[in-house]
């Protein structure tokens, strides 16, 4: 078990150190010069000449590098030149909302999608299955922005139960809040829960025909104990895995369904900064973004061997 | 004296793309309280499914069971509602099956395994159960079953995963085993252990055992009567000795003719000639014609039933007493 833990930590210091490279480098591959699209409307030489030092951006791209990793390890991910902060500062800010909408969004996914899934395949053949798997489909097929924007035409429009968009932090008032951010989980979880579904429903009828499922009924068990406890145990090990991985991709950022909410997380962070060329703000959010995916494919990996005994010993 | 079992005409039939198949096509099976009825008979002639009939553990669709009686302990399990029948099951009917490697879940250990069956039927506290899981463990000969009991079944060889079957199926004193081919999965020298672990848990507890296998060894060793099934039907009923003495049946002396002994390499039941006819169509008349030495004319025409051919024997067969 510690192995297996030493050899997965052991992968993830190379892996930030290639993510980095990768974000640095594309970084570079942006068209347009930084120093010209802060200088403004009049280019003044002298302050381009300013921005240009002050951004390095005379100095050979391994040094650039190395000035960037060398802050990084110190927690510092540099300045935002367009609005004059820290990008820690700013990450820091746009963390909880996006952490917030990511946690709603996956609670959608995770109840719709794991009993959805566990009940067709229980029922499986049944009109139960027939009609999860049409939800399913549909909600695989349904583009976000097109489900947020109708949402918004019915909650928001026609019955005037939801506001529009716009988000309010919890602090001013937590009713506000959800209020804010129940459609736009709403609309990111209805996509995951498909996925869910159909991963949920696959591992229990692989489940449910074997052997010791047999065994469960042969010892009088309740079905909720067989299915809930025998069956589950085992068909959740894919199933966490994939929930660990979706709520990763919900970390970094959701642009489409932020954009549309205008609520104020990641996604609108990272687009706003590539408009604008704000370099130390694209590098910043991604590089955490990406750890944060990496961390988080750790901890299934933690939860896969709790479930999982043979990795255990 | 009344039976512990009795099964009349029980039919069990499969939902498949080509129509109904059945698996089982009236059977009788009768067994009395603390007695061992072996049944035996080649790969795919209907012993799991008669188990798991009994069992009540045929899945519907695509399984349909149908008898016209199946009685346990007085009462009618067919009229039994799905909570009585649970209730029964594990408890009062306990069953071991033929796959000791994929029988226990991989996710639990062996003692939460066999005290969850004993908290769902006593109702005792965990740790109650518990230490009855270990007590049973140490009656199947489970070295140092404390220890043992905390372990994942990957942990443990296929012998000892069976004896944990055994340990589970045991462990509420059920008054009927039905053990599904405890042993064909396991070594030659772990299968004589196994048996002689049902033989002396047989003889501390007084339960009953359906023992089902394809192999006549077993049956010399654990059972009293035998039942020979071919192809769904039962076509010769007889106490153990006058069985291995004087079978009356065709396809019984093929069987005998290819008696595989335990100590030796397990010979397989279809040393007779040819092969299982097609459950989907089976021959008219004797089932059995195709492959038969003695096969007539009327054999091909109409179906033998059971009659007796001695005390507390019964052949299905136009010929028999054989010449
Ligand atoms: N769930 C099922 N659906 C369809 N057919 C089934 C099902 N279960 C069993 N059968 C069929 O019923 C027939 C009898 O099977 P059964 O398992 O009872 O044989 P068996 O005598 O136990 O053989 P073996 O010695 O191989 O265990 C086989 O042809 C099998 O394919
Ligand atoms: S009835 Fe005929 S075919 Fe069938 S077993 Fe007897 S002799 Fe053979
Ligand atoms: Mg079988």
């Amino acid at each position: 078990m510690m192995t297996f833990l030493v050899r997965r930590l052991a992968i993830i210091l190379p892996t930030l150190v290639f993510v980095s490279f990768i974000i640095f480098g594309l970084q570079q591959l942006l068209p347009g010069d930084p120093a010209l699209a802060m200088a403004g409307e009049e280019r003044d030489p002298d302050a381009i000449a300013h921005i240009r030092k002050t951004l390095r951006l005379d100095e050979p791209i391994a040094m650039r590098y190395a000035y960037w990793m060398a802050g990084v390890v110190q927690g510092d991910l540099g300045i935002s030149l367009r609005i004059q902060k820290p990008v820690g500062e700013l990450v820091l800010q746009k963390l909880p909302v996006t952490l917030q909408l990511a946690a709603m969004a996956m609670l959608v996914a995770l109840l719709i999608g794991i009993p959805m899934g566990m009940l067709s395949a229980v029922k499986n053949g049944s009109a139960w299955d027939y009609g999860a798997n049409v939800i399913a489909l549909w909600g695989l097929s349904t583009p976000n922005f097109w489900l947020g924007i109708m949402m918004i035409l019915l909650f928001s429009v026609e019955l005037g139960w939801l506001p529009a968009s716009g988000y309010v932090p919890p602090a001013e008032g937590l009713g506000a809040n959800l209020a804010a951010m129940v459609m736009p989980a709403f609309v990111l979880g209805n996509a995951i829960a498909a996925v869910m579904m159909r991963h949920t429903r696959s591992a229990m009828l692989q489940v449910l025909s074997s052997d010791y499922v047999r065994t469960a009924r042969a010892k009088g068990l309740y079905e909720r104990a067989v299915i809930g406890k025998h069956a589950w145990r085992n068909a959740s090990i894919p199933v966490i895995t994939l929930g660990a991985l979706e709520f990763g991709q919900l970390l970094s950022g959701a642009v489409l369904t932020e954009q549309v909410f205008s609520i104020p997380g990641f996604g609108k962070l990272i687009v706003d900064a590539v408009f604008n060329r704000d370099y130390a703000v694209v590098q910043g959010v991604v590089l955490c973004t990406a750890s944060a995916y990496i961390l988080l494919n750790f901890l299934a990996d933690i939860a896969y061997m709790l479930v999982n005994p043979r990795l255990r010993s | 004296m009344t039976a512990l079992l009795e099964v009349e005409d029980l039919r069990t039939s499969f939902k498949v793309e080509s129509g109904r198949f059945q698996a089982v096509d009236g059977i009788d099976l009768r067994l009395e309280a603390g007695r061992t009825l072996g049944v035996v008979g080649e790969s795919g002639c209907g012993k799991s499914v008669t188990a798991l009939s009994i069992m009540g553990l045929v899945a519907s669709p695509p399984g349909e069971v149908a008898a016209a009686k199946i009685r346990f302990e007085g009462r009618d399990l067919l009229a039994l509602s799905a909570d009585a029948m649970r209730d029964l099951r594990g408890d009062r009917l306990a069953m071991i099956f033929q796959e000791p490697m994929t029988s226990l879940n991989p996710a639990f250990t062996v003692g939460d395994q066999i005290a969850e069956a004993i908290q769902r039927h006593r109702g005792l506290d965990r740790a109650a159960a518990w230490a009855r899981a270990v007590e049973m463990l140490r009656r199947v000969h489970i070295p140092a079953a404390e220890a043992r009991a905390h372990d994942y079944p990957h942990k443990l060889s296929g012998g000892m995963r069976q004896r944990v079957m055994i340990a589970m199926a045991l462990a509420l004193d059920p008054k009927l085993l039905i053990a599904d081919e405890p042993t064909t999965a396991l070594d030659v020298t772990v299968q004589a252990q196994i048996l002689d672990l049902l033989r002396r848990l047989r003889a501390e507890s007084g339960m009953a055992i359906l023992i089902i296998t394809h192999d006549l060894g077993v049956i010399a060793e654990l059972a009293d009567d035998v039942t020979v099934m071919y192809a769904g039907k039962v076509v010769e009923r007889a106490p153990v000795e006058a069985l291995f003495e004087a079978p009356q049946h065709p396809y019984t002396i093929g069987l005998l003719g290819s008696i595989p002994r335990l100590e030796r390499e397990q010979a397989r039941l279809d040393a007779i000639e040819g092969v299982v006819p097609n459950p989907l169509s089976p021959p008219a008349g004797c089932r059995f014609h195709p492959r038969c030495p003695f096969a007539e004319a009327r054999c091909r025409e109409a179906e033998p039933g059971l009659g007796p051919v001695g005390p507390s024997h019964f052949a299905a067969c136009w010929r028999t007493p054989l010449p």
